[in-house]
């Protein structure tokens, strides 16, 4: 969780795997990193047992590229298949119980705050549909009525993909799965409005398949959870097991996802936009804000 | 025997967009190498799920990868291993401060 800690001890460096050194010398940690490097430098992710070809795997790989300050971050996750992944990156993962994620995220970020009020420590959560909004529903809603400042992130792949198949809040109406044969009888659940309503400061809906999107998110959501208050990102991220879709035809199908209910969408608080943008030299917001400023004088 | 990506370096070299490196869902498997102006795939970290190809197909349109054999790889990209790789690191700037 500091950029020392990370560090080897000097005469130790040659014991340790090559891969630990790379992302010494070649990491993100204390460094800025964008999407469009990649394959340049080492990424703070490792091998991992996820399905070959899943687009959650590409989103969390993406995310963890647009970490701010990865060597500050802790990411917070539970059951569900985005802990297989995220337990194999070189930030600390935290396995909250199985809807617990955020109640778990509010603690440590409240301990951090007391333990290190000059700095920002990032609170991240990742878990999936199942986790937040079913299992997790009540908890993630009380984090954000109290405004915990950290980001939660929906891994949302419409289906328990972990456990095999069964429905989600957030699986389609209609849909039919291994478990779920007779069809889905509800909608799925209107959650970016939620947490507008329960007082995110940032609010987006992204697919995978705009990298540049995904990153410019992630970073935009962990900066305004540092000192505005708590932000949502609810990303596509399709199940190619329980949803048979060919490996090679996961990105036609997030195109075409996008186009059909998973169009980009972003809120941002005005107070978050004058954050982005007087602290973190967003110039778009900047101007806004001047403008602002004007109209009421 | 099982299906891994290889790039073909002199259709990759015209252009090398980077694009499919973005998209690969695996971690420091799709790499870049400066020198010789073009992608290439860690094959020891590929899990041969061909979604480079249609990134390469149908949004970069240059059709520079193809799934071959793992036993059937040109012999130097075989070498391209992960333990043997070298990073670049030219473009890489100080993070903002973090207070
Ligand atoms: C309290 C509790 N109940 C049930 C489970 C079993 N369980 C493990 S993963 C999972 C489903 C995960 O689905 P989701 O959160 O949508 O994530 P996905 O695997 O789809 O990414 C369930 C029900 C558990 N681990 N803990
Ligand atoms: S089961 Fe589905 S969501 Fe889980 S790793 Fe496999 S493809 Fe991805
Ligand atoms: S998408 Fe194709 S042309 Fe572009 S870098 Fe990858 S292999 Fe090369
Ligand atoms: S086949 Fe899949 S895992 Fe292998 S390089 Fe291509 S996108 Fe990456």
């Amino acid at each position: 969780m500091s950029l020392d800690y990370v560090k080897s001890t000097p005469g130790f460096e040659k014991f340790m795997p090559k891969d630990y050194r790379d992302m010494i010398d070649h990491g993100p940690f204390g460094k800025k990193v964008s999407v469009s490097q990649v394959g340049t430098f080492k990424e703070i992710l490792e091998e991992h047992p996820m399905c070959a070809g899943c687009a959650m795997t590409l989103f969390i790989r993406l995310s963890l590229i647009a970490l701010p300050n990865p060597e500050d971050t802790i990411i917070v996750g539970t059951a569900g298949c985005g802990r297989l992944v995220l337990s194999q990156a070189a930030v600390p993962f935290v396995y909250g119980n199985y809807g617990d994620t955020n109640a778990v995220a509010s603690g440590l970020k409240r301990g951090l705050m007391t333990r290190f009020p000059d700095k920002h420590k990032d609170v991240v959560v990742m878990a999936g549909d199942g986790g937040l909004a079913d299992i997790g529903f009540s908890m993630m809603m009380h984090s954000w009525f109290r405004k915990e400042k950290f980001t939660t992130i929906m891994l949302d792949n419409e289906v328990y993909g972990n456990t095999g198949g069964q429905e989600s809040g957030m699986t389609n109406i209609g849909s039919v799965l291994k478990m779920a044969p007779l069809g889905k009888k509800f909608e799925k659940i209107d959650m970016p409005e939620l947490a507008k309503t329960a007082g995110c400061a940032y609010v987006a809906m992204v697919v995978p398949n705009n990298p540049k999107r995904v990153e410019q998110c992630i970073k935009k959501a962990i900066l305004i959870a540092r000192e505005v208050g708590p932000t949502y990102i609810q990303a596509y991220t399709s199940c190619n097991i329980e949803y048979a879709i060919p490996t090679d035809k996961v990105m036609e199908d997030a195109k075409n996802v996008e186009n059909d209910r998973y169009q980009f969408k972003e809120y941002i608080s005005e107070d978050a936009k004058q954050y982005l943008g007087e602290k973190w030299g967003y110039k778009e917001y900047a101007r806004k804000a001047i403008q602002t400023a004007e109209v009421a004088k | 025997m099982y299906l891994v990506a290889n790039i073909d370096p002199n259709i990759c070299g015209a252009t090398s967009c980077t694009l499919c490196t973005q998209f690969c869902p695996e971690a420091n498997t799709i790499q870049y190498d400066k020198e010789r102006k073009t992608a290439f795939v860690s094959v020891d970290r590929c899990k041969g799920c061909a979604q480079c190809v249609w990134v390469c197909d149908n949004m970069a349109k240059h059709h520079a990868i193809k799934m071959i054999m793992i036993d059937q790889l040109p012999e130097e990209f075989a070498n391209k291993l992960t333990k043997n790789m070298s990073y670049e690191q030219e473009n890489l700037k100080p993070s903002p401060i973090n207070k």
